[in-house]
């Protein structure tokens, strides 16, 4: 400490609503840390640890600083900010704790109260509020950038940018995402739009919700068709409600935990006749499971979000637990599975996926090590942190291994990170959802068929 | 993170960021060192001036000439997962961390050898040379996460240390910066039991108050052919460390031999790891044996037969790897897993005969019940080595002090019943009055004249491993050395 810096306070400030230092509603929960003994088992799952080395950028050490300011020791800060922001949000040291200490949950906590004492300004503000609140809530004007970018590949357009150097006016983490855009397709919420419930295949034994995400509909529509597919060969109707919106999970993780509280109330009306809400997102199932966190001062609202959390289901879980039908064809492929932050670390799922994966005969799954690492994604953390994102990545792809022909993963924010890494580090594996390889195997097995009779 | 400049006017800070390389690999901010005011020893805080990252033994060897010429106290950290407070800046050190200097620079299988440096973590060794039949073998229950420096500093120990030793029988070289900033080798080339005193035994578990270590060459093991696990539960103590006594006489060494008692096996499976241990038992046995395969059954089925022999409730051989691995996640966790039953906890380090267990563990829950704290045990039975962690919340005012009390008197009654106070952990800040209980002044003087030809400014991690001096002697000793420090001060 220089001796120039105020000294530490003694005493916390106190006030109604916050808790030492945290003057806002909703602050960092206590029990939370209290729970940490600090024994630093969880230092090298952490990525930014790994990465810098310095403990306020590891668990450890955020889990210290939220602390310390409820003590009153730290205000809420731009030194403060920077390791809470820093934060993947990839939960890796919750599987690693001995404790069971919720990171996570701590770091959100505190990103709320972050936002309330440091508003953003300026340029930040006018981005976060264009893609937060402007965009991601409102299907139709996703589904508009989508037919935007649709035009923008097919017209050629996106030859010209290209070629022009025009491109080179983004920033070059934005031009590397911007090669490996999916191509475009049509959303599944308009594709149904007209359909109550897309009927089962054969004699329905559920019916279930589905949620379809934003960013998902808009960017790969087509996981979406493979979900639906998937779902309705083995049995399940499957209804899209159509007042369903965004999860929420990138607004309460970038600390807007009041816009979170509104889509996820709008969520939870949009499924209440829904036995299960069945999610591809692994971000977005990881959310919505954790609902009831975001209304522990709501009594009301706290008990709808319990009941809603329990019927939501990540895809692999919901078919290897109710059962699906065994792919006869054979996909002829050696692949290797990321397991999401979001679905091995925050929904436990690590098995099921995989099973899934090596029920479709043919294919081979080579071992990729640290397979639970992050991949540096994290929400919109590439476009927030790029630096950090990149590292990330960079040590993910020294762990694919060099002879598979796809990698499988259950995460759209994963799949355009690896697609990212992929054309970075010149790889040449194509990146797939686990349900797109179980659908191609049960196509391939329909036109077998076809072909038979 | 965002670029930044050095923003601060102390010209400490600036040079030393030089030494560095610039405002990536220094924090001195007040809201960045608050982490680093701790290590896993949470009961003594102070802010450090500063945190350096030195990415190799040159920029070790500068940052501590220059901490040494400006009279700075500085000390060296690694991952800051020790227990007994060795890493904690209380004179305000400048902590020179050595997480990035993490690479493994050489294995040589031929003569079982490797060379780390001392921010490597001690699992990922054992985890690069598993596929060629290696490991190396001390395995601290922090291992997942605690770097092989730390190990050499604290002599750290873990479960298989009863037949396999501690870190010093595994450290065949060190490269050290000595506190002046000289850089020395020892134990050149790996070869063992070079002739003259054994420094290497001395630097190893001097808790980071002789020198700092930059480089590390260390024995791997051939892995044991054959492996199994036992677990077994009893309804009394005196039973479980009956059986204990009756394994090691009957001359077997097990790897590892491992008990818990009833406070701690409800920590650990209200925790991340739990397997399903009867909440009802008072004592349970983790026992792993090894070695060639022919033979190994017959130990098993020895020890099988001792624990019935003395009322073993239910007593099982692992079925296969992954629930012998489930075994050990669940006790290897164990410390942290206290974080589920009680806010805070101190974890004591005591050594007592194998016999008195039953004695001792008596003597413990009376100190429990008169500090009125909850103490759980996890003990190396095998060894001797016994964990009394003392349950307690900071946040009520005044616990934390009758915590540390009660952990004082654990270690009293160890040292009363023939044993001493500490195994693995070392003594750092916690156990340095309780010294006291094992080495008369004059004994404990003779060690800090040994600490003076290393460390003759006491800059060094001072106020660490030996009590502050009570006797006139020492007194003036100090004196005597800070006034010299003045004298290099004024120079």
């Amino acid at each position: 400490m220089s001796s120039k810096e105020a000294p530490i306070k003694e005493s916390p400030m106190c006030t109604t609503k916050g808790l030492g230092n945290y003057l806002w509603n909703d602050p960092p929960d206590e029990n939370k840390w209290a729970d940490c003994v600090h024994c630093g088992m969880c230092l090298e799952s952490c990525p930014t640890y790994e990465q810098t080395g310095m403990e306020q950028h590891s668990p450890r050490g955020r889990v210290y600083l939220i602390k310390s300011v409820a003590e009153g020791k730290l205000e809420v800060n731009k030194q403060f900010m920077d390791p809470v922001f820093a934060c993947l949000d990839c939960r890796a040291c919750t599987t690693a704790c001995p404790a069971d200490v919720d990171v996570g949950g701590l770091i959100e906590e505190a990103r709320g109260q972050i936002r309330q004492a440091m508003p953003l300004t300026g340029v930040k503000k006018a981005v976060n509020d264009l893609f937060l609140k402007g965009l991601f809530p409102h299907q139709n004007r996703l589904n508009a950038i989508g037919s935007l970018l649709k035009f923008y590949q097919k017209s050629g357009m996106q030859k010209i940018v290209r070629k022009t150097g025009l491109i080179h006016i983004m920033p070059k983490h934005l031009v590397e995402m911007e090669a490996i855009l999916p191509e475009i397709k049509e959303p599944v919420r308009k594709k149904y739009k007209n359909e109550m419930v897309i009927k089962a295949k054969g004699k329905a034994k559920h019916e279930v919700g589905f949620l379809t995400g934003c960013i998902m509909d808009v960017m790969f529509s087509d996981i979406n068709q493979s979900t639906i597919n998937v779902l309705t060969r083995n049995g399940n109707n499957v209804v899209i409600p159509k007042n369903q919106t965004c999860c929420g999970a990138l607004h309460v993780h970038a600390g807007d935990r009041e816009t979170g509280r509104k889509l996820a109330k709008q969520n939870i009306e949009a499924f209440e006749d829904c036995e299960k809400v069945i999610v591809n997102a692994a971000g977005c199932g990881c959310m919505m499971k954790e609902y009831p966190e975001l209304f522990k001062n709501d009594p009301e609202w706290h008990k709808k979000a319990v009941e809603f959390s329990k019927k939501v289901e990540d895809i692999s879980k919901y078919l290897y637990d109710t059962g699906y039908e065994k792919p006869k064809a054979e996909i002829k492929t050696r692949i290797t599975y990321h397991d999401a932050c979001h679905l091995a670390h925050g929904q436990g799922i690590r098995q099921e996926p995989r099973d899934l994966l090596l029920d479709i005969p043919g294919v081979e799954m080579v071992h990729m090590p640290n397979a639970d690492r992050c991949c540096g994604s994290a929400g919109i953390y590439n476009i927030t942190n790029p630096e950090m994102a990149g590292a990330v990545l960079k040590s993910k792809m020294e762990n694919v291994p060099e002879d598979v022909e796809m990698i499988s993963m259950g995460n759209p924010g994963c799949m355009l990170q690896m697609a990212l890494g992929v054309q970075k580090y010149g790889r040449n594996q194509k990146i797939v959802h686990t349900v797109q390889l179980l659908d191609w195997a049960y196509q391939k097995e329909d036109e077998w068929k076809n072909r038979g009779d | 993170m965002a670029e930044r400049r050095i923003q601060s006017d102390d010209k400490h800070i600036q040079n030393l960021a030089a030494i560095v390389g610039g405002e990536h690999s220094i924090l001195y901010h007040k809201e960045d060192l608050i982490a680093y005011d701790c290590d896993g020893f949470t009961l003594h805080k102070h802010l450090p001036k500063a945190v350096v990252f030195p990415k190799n033994t040159e920029e070790v060897a500068k940052l501590v000439k220059y901490c040494s010429d400006n009279q700075l106290p500085f000390l060296a950290r690694g991952a800051g997962t020790g227990l007994s407070g060795g890493a904690i800046p209380i004179n305000g050190e400048v902590i020179i961390s050595l997480v990035r200097m993490k690479r493994l620079l050489n294995v040589d299988l031929e003569n079982r050898r490797a060379v780390v440096e001392p921010g490597y973590v001690n699992l990922k060794l054992t985890n690069s040379i598993s596929d060629k039949g290696y490991y190396y073998a001390p395995d601290p229950s922090s291992q997942y996460c605690c770097t092989i420096g730390g190990n050499v500093a604290e002599n750290a120990g873990g479960a298989h240390c009863l037949k396999y030793g501690v870190t010093t029988n595994h450290i065949l070289g060190l490269e050290v910066v000595l506190p002046n900033g000289e850089i020395i080798e020892i134990g050149k080339n790996g070869i063992l039991d070079t002739p003259g005193y054994d420094l290497l035994g001395l630097l190893t578990g001097s808790e980071g108050t002789l020198g700092i270590v930059t480089k590390i060459i260390v024995r791997i093991l051939k892995k044991p052919e054959a492996k199994q696990t036992i677990l077994a539960y009893f309804d009394k103590v005196s039973d479980g460390s009956q059986a204990v006594s009756d394994i090691i006489s009957a001359g077997i060494v097990p790897a590892a031999l491992e008990m818990m008692d009833k406070i701690a096996i409800e920590g650990v499976e209200a925790a991340a790891f739990p397997v399903g241990h009867p909440k009802d038992i008072e004592a349970m046995l983790l026992i792993e044996v090894d070695g060639i395969s022919a033979g190994i059954n017959d130990q098993i089925n020895q020890i099988l037969d001792l624990c019935k022999k003395r009322n073993v409730r239910e007593v099982k051989v692992a079925q296969n790897e992954q629930e012998s691995n489930r075994w050990w996640a669940n006790r290897k966790t164990g410390f942290g897993a206290m974080g589920a039953i009680s806010p805070d906890y101190l974890v004591q380090d005591g050594v007592i005969p194998r016999s008195k267990l039953p004695e001792v563990l008596d003597r413990i829950q009376k100190v429990s019940e008169e500090y009125g704290l909850r103490i759980a045990n996890i003990f190396h039975a095998g060894d001797g080595n016994l964990h009394p962690l003392v349950l307690f919340d900071a946040r009520i005012p005044g616990e934390s002090e009758k915590a540390l009390k009660a952990g004082s008197a654990c270690l009293k009654v160890c040292a009363d019943a023939g044993g001493t106070i500490t195994g693995e952990h070392g003594v750092g800040i916690e156990k340095k009055e309780e010294m006291r209980f094992v080495f008369t002044d004059e004994e404990i003087m003779a060690q800090t004249n040994i600490r003076e030809v290393f460390n003759p400014n006491n800059l060094l991690n001072a106020g660490k491993l030996f009590p502050t001096p009570a006797r006139c002697v020492e007194i003036k000793k100090e004196r005597k050395v800070s006034h010299e420090r003045r004298k290099v001060g004024t120079t």
